[in-house]
């Protein structure tokens, strides 16, 4: 069934058979060119996530995929490959010989350099060819799944070949990083504008498209009790954490450049922070969420050097043990300088300065090697203004409002409630509710979600510029700081909960992190 | 799983109890992991004893995955004196990837006409509290009842099929006089259009199409067999009323084709001084053919399965349907 959509800008309005509250979504016909198509990203993720929608017989008739890449392959090598990487990176979908030959017959491959003009030339040509033969209408979305490097010169290349524009529409999807600091943000985004126009510019930040953020969004606005208690004067602080178990996984040379505040608290965490602190806006529209989205992020405080070294935290995850073994620590990963001063780990406080949060912290936390995967948000409620139930230090536990985004999404409200038996003594108790238990079906994978709200032409998920270049400013006085001042690294050891300084940056407040 | 529960709401809701007990401690040295409860909403399926009760046991199992709920079968008994009896069992299944069981529960309720006022108080009583309790009604003799609306006052939304009538200008009507009284009924005939309107309302996107339905529009919609089928009647009146709220003037023709099968929807037309737009069906295969578009779609035969998953995904009001209802009695 079709889930209840946001109005999209390019659809023509007024319809009069239209009945969205049974009608699918219109999924128009397209190409989708994916440069990049022998890494990572498109194995692991876009080919898993297409090969759904497809099983999922929600691709339209008129649908091609071209792949783009350095490595020499003839269509089938490329139908080959990714039939090896649908059947290895399909989580939670079966693989169907016949839904995949299906697919598969629409997959194209088109051989070329990002830098060689002839390689776009010869990418029109086919375009134009499966155009005719598939009836894309004309329609394409480039997908920039390259190296960061790489983006502005394959726009530049798209642009030359004039495939910015034709007979349907052209949008352009690019992936995190947009820049290393605010300037270079800006710079890119000026050589995309080159080509594509910024309403045709979707920057993905996959966190937007996971079920349980969007959530946050039914769960704020589309219940009366919650909002009433959403401000500074019930909620006492905000911890945002997304931990990871596992290390820099082959990315090390990549990771190194970057480090946890880039990677992560610059475009994941404060999107959700903006999504968990935003007012809300007033429809359900692409640019009406966004508005709210990037007003919020213009509303966080920026902090000068002092501020900074107060209210932030770096570290570097030494060699660890787990399950009897031993594991590296970050510089002894391939890749990695041995001498490398990146953090993977990042927390900082941040303050909004609005009407709704002022004072109110909110704490970000993101890390490699820590004790378990999680990512969740927790909100932590200011106690009962008179604790009548003395006795023990557990009687006078906050309300804790969790919300789980990976694993097992769900939401979580902790109270405190009386122990059975003779004599008032409170614990604290959980109220859960899991998706699984409520809605038995699947929820689709960000990349599926975010895919096909780029063919849709629905951006309500994606990150504008103005966004990236808010967060940027946030955050690019931080890494300033972090380069003038760093603390001797490693200072975690892997499987830990990160260095002390980030349970010091808490305790200056009276804050503990939760234990996830 | 399953066992005889005396009829009380109280022995129903300790059974279920049990229940979960028995299937918790079932599950832990499986996997490890327990079982997931899972519900959201109440299914309350009646059907008559001569209903084919393994296939809709069936359909049942199968829409649980994608709406859990706590599901309460109705049996109706053609005896009169048929004393209330009842069981509640479980029915789990482990989604793909995952390794944890999930978990719905069902009881059972054999009622006869006479009883069945008991039954669906009984149901009241141990439907999950809080959650949307849709009916779902397959017998046609018990929507003709006067106190039908009684019987589901506490559902959300009841859903009927008037195909199974024999008198479809009769039961379009009697579902048009109970959604007027404030039933919120559905009807798995409208169900069976959702394709055929999908894909006409498709090809209407395209905003230069819509511009060419100006002037007055002919509107026909040709079946198998006479009278007109509750489908024909739903495709024109919806034709109609779309259009009507549009601003623009159309005339319906409900045309038989003595070589259609009987009660088959064959083809609409939509037909102007500047377009002509034709939908058809033939050998489970819709073709749209205008302005030069011709689309063809797979319709796979709709089994109770496929309509009752699409109408459980609509929890509260149906305002196209209810529009189309009304219009399609006054036909």
């Amino acid at each position: 069934m079709a889930r209840p959509h946001a109005t999209v800008d390019s659809m023509a309005p007024g319809n009069p058979f239209d009945d969205p509250l049974r009608f699918e979504r219109r999924v128009p016909e397209c190409a989708l060119v994916i440069f990049g198509a022998s890494g990572d990203l498109n194995r692991r993720k876009l080919m898993p996530a297409l090969y759904r929608l497809a099983y999922d017989r929600r691709l339209s008739a008129g649908f091609a995929v071209v792949g783009v890449s350095r490595t020499p392959m003839s269509d089938d090598q490329f139908r080959d490959k990714m039939r090896d990487a649908v059947q290895r990176f399909s989580e939670d979908t079966e693989f169907s010989p016949e839904v995949w030959d299906t697919f598969a017959r629409d997959l194209y491959y088109a051989p070329g350099d990002i830098g060689d003009d002839a390689a776009y030339q010869r990418l029109g040509a086919k375009l134009a060819d499966i155009e005719t033969t598939r009836h894309t209408g004309g329609n394409v979305l480039f997908y920039l799944s390259t190296q960061p490097s790489q983006y502005a010169p394959a726009v530049h290349g798209l642009g030359g070949a004039q495939l910015g524009q034709g007979t349907g529409w052209r949008r352009l999807v690019v992936e995190k990083p947009f820049g290393h600091d605010l300037a270079s943000a800006r710079t890119l985004s000026d050589r995309l504008h080159e080509v594509f126009q910024e309403a045709d510019v979707y920057r993905i930040d996959h966190y937007l498209g996971k079920e349980t953020v969007q959530n946050i969004l039914a769960f704020r606005f589309g219940n009366g009790i919650f909002e009433p208690l959403w401000n500074r004067r019930y909620v006492n602080h905000v911890q945002i954490t997304a931990a990871e178990s596992i290390g820099v996984e082959g990315r090390g040379a990549y990771y190194q450049e970057s480090g946890a505040l880039a990677d992560m608290i610059q475009n994941h965490l404060l999107q959700v922070m903006a999504t968990i602190a935003m007012e809300p806006s007033a429809g359900f529209h692409a640019n009406a969420v966004r508005d709210e989205r990037s007003k919020l992020l213009r509303s966080i405080r920026r902090m000068n050097r002092e501020e900074i070294l107060a209210n932030t935290a770096l570290g570097q995850y030494g060699p660890g043990r787990t399950g009897g073994s031993a594991v590296p620590g970050f510089r002894q990963e391939a890749g990695v300088d041995p001498h490398s001063k990146t953090e993977t780990y990042a927390a900082a406080t941040f303050f909004i300065d609005n009407w709704r949060w002022a004072g109110v912290p909110f704490y970000l936390r993101s890390g490699k090697r820590l004790p378990k995967r999680v990512t969740e948000i927790a909100i932590q409620f200011n106690p009962a203004p008179l604790a009548i139930f003395n006795g023990n230090a557990e009687g006078t536990a906050p309300n804790l409002l969790i919300v789980r985004i990976q694993p097992e999404e769900g939401i979580s409200l902790k109270f405190l409630s009386k122990r059975p038996g003779s004599g008032m003594e409170l614990r604290p108790v959980s109220m859960d509710f899991s998706y699984g238990s409520s809605f038995g079906e699947r929820s689709p994978s960000a990349y599926e979600t975010l895919l096909l709200d780029a063919i849709i032409g629905d951006a309500t998920l994606y990150t504008r510029q103005d966004m990236v270049e808010a967060s940027w400013a946030v955050v690019e006085p931080i890494q300033n700081a972090w380069r003038e001042s760093r603390p001797d690294l490693p200072d975690y050891a892997a499987f830990s909960w990160g260095p002390q300084a980030s349970d010091e940056m808490l305790a200056r407040r009276g804050h503990v992190w939760r234990r996830p | 799983m399953g066992a005889q529960a005396a009829l009380s709401p109280d022995q129903i809701l300790r059974d279920l109890a049990n229940l979960w007990v028995t299937i918790g401690k079932q599950g832990q040295p499986e996997t490890g992991m327990g079982v997931l409860r899972a519900c959201s909403l109440n299914l309350i399926v009646v059907a008559d004893e001569s209903d084919d009760f393994q296939a809709l046991g069936e359909t049942v199992v199968a829409l649980m995955p994608e709406h859990p709920a706590r599901a309460i079968t109705i049996r109706l008994s053609a005896a009169a004196d048929a004393e209330l009896q009842g069981r509640v069992f479980s029915q789990c299944w482990m989604p793909f990837g995952q390794r944890r069981q999930i978990c719905c529960e069902q009881i059972e309720i054999l009622a006869s006409g006479e009883t069945l006022e008991d039954a669906l108080s009984l149901v009241a009583a141990v439907a999950a509290p809080d959650l949307p309790l849709v009916g779902w009604c397959r017998s046609a003799r018990l929507v003709e009842r006067p106190d039908f609306a009684k019987l589901f006052q506490a559902a959300s939304r009841v859903v009927v099929d008037s195909a199974r009538s024999a008198d479809a200008r009769s039961a379009v009507g009697r579902l048009a006089q109970l959604s007027a009284e404030g039933v919120p009924v559905g009807d798995l005939a409208w169900t069976r259009l959702t394709r055929w309107r999908e894909m006409l309302s498709q090809s209407f996107q395209n905003r230069v199409r819509r511009e060419r339905l100006s002037g007055t529009v002919q509107v026909g919609v040709v079946y198998g067999g006479t009278p007109a089928p509750v489908t024909a009647r739903y495709m024109g009146a919806w034709l109609m009323e779309s259009l009507r709220a549009a601003g623009v003037a159309a005339v319906l023709n409900l045309v038989p084709d003595g070589a259609a099968p009987q009660d088959e929807l064959v083809r609409v037309e939509l037909t102007t001084n500047r377009m002509r737009t034709e939908l058809s069906y033939r050998d489970h295969r819709l073709t749209l053919d205008g302005d030069g578009i011709k689309h063809c779609a797979g319709l796979p035969v709709a089994t109770d399965y496929s309509l009752m998953r699409e109408e459980l995904a609509i929890v509260g009001r149906d305002p196209v349907f209810e529009h189309a209802l009304r219009a399609a009695a006054a036909l």
